[in-house]
């Protein structure tokens, strides 16, 4: 019999394993020194007010920002969440990006793209890291769908999924509260046939097209 | 934890259930199989596959956490083994194995052996 330690079981692993590359940023797993950016990304309200993680929610609220945390993240086996990082003149993770609720079996997950430096947006590091998260999803998981919600006040997201060829699907009427009202949240899809028509539309990279989209679509 | 403690433990623990894992090729993993580490799974398994080893068991009691990633590379290796003729793959399983495999929804999909030799 052969004993197998898996690559990177004792390698050092304090800057986490780079997963995928694309021309922008990179994806790399999470590391426990990595939560005390989470520290800082859950306490900033636009945050919470553009994408209301449930992921950023539960370390908060749940954790309690404990070191267990990282733990229970990675043992899960139903997300898989990777850190944006920027190749030039970042100093710190983007961002998070992640598949969550997956249900390999079936073949369908859920996406979150959470970009949290303001000086990030808008250079397509979030439409990138969800299109690399999207074909990690697609080559690796084995899986056929994605899907994603989207607050209908957030514009920039729903362009950034329109990008990468998510459709929208549907709305969620009034189920998002961010403290004051609710909110409709608005929910898109893609398929693996779409998403491989991304990549061969995607093969280089392209500078950034002007905006495609403007919010939801009338229902 | 090198092969040859593994070799000899083989021949003094074989247990009932185990002697019916007769004949199939054996490979333990040992530390996380997750995003980072999963790729070494699929490698082994194709290596499996190109020695013309369709049968497979995958002691995964020295792992130390699952994700969806390494259950992936699992259920890769199941279908990717199966297609063979005769193919199989069984699992030796731990707490922290059973309990991703049941959380993820996948672990019927699953061969389990209870066998405690390798």
């Amino acid at each position: 019999m052969n004993a197998v330690e898996p690559q990177g079981a004792s390698a050092p692993a304090e800057h986490g394993i780079v997963i995928s590359r694309g021309l922008r940023v990179y994806l790399r797993t999470m590391v426990p020194a990595d939560l005390q950016h989470f520290a800082a990304w859950v306490d900033d309200p636009f945050l919470e007010r553009m994408v209301g993680s449930e992921f950023l929610h539960s370390y908060k609220h749940v954790w309690d920002k404990a070191p267990a945390f990282y733990e229970a993240i990675l043992n899960d086996p139903t997300q898989v969440a990777l850190m944006i990082e920027a190749y030039q003149g970042w100093t710190k993770p983007v961002g998070v990006v992640r598949l969550f609720n997956i249900h390999l079996l079936e073949g369908y997950a859920f996406l979150e793209t959470i970009l949290t430096d303001m000086r990030a947006m808008k250079r397509g590091f979030g439409i990138e890291a969800g299109k690399l998260i999207s074909y990690y999803g697609v080559d690796v998981l084995g899986l056929r769908r994605l899907e994603a919600k989207v607050y209908e006040y957030n514009v920039l997201s729903m362009n950034s999924l329109r990008r990468n060829g998510f459709r929208q699907e549907g709305v969620l009427r009034q189920a998002g509260y961010d403290g004051e009202r609710y909110w409709d949240l608005v929910i898109f899809g893609i398929l693996k046939e779409e998403i491989e028509a991304v990549r061969r539309r995607d093969k280089v990279y392209l500078p950034l097209d002007p905006s495609e989209g403007n919010g939801r679509e009338p229902s | 934890m090198g092969a040859l403690v593994i070799e000899e433990r083989q021949h003094r623990e074989w247990s009932q259930p185990a002697e019916a894992l007769v004949g199939l090729a054996r490979v333990r993993f040992a530390g996380p199989l997750t995003a980072a580490t999963a790729s070494t799974l699929r490698a082994r398994v194709r290596q499996a596959l190109v020695s013309g080893e369709a049968g497979l068991v995958v002691d995964l009691q020295a792992v130390t956490a699952l994700d969806a990633a390494g259950i992936a590379a699992l259920l890769d290796a199941r279908r990717s083994l199966r297609a063979q003729a005769g193919g199989t793959l069984v699992l030796r399983a731990n707490g922290i194995v059973c309990r991703a495999l049941k959380e993820s929804g996948t672990i019927s999909a699953f061969a389990l052996s209870s066998g405690t030799g390798m």
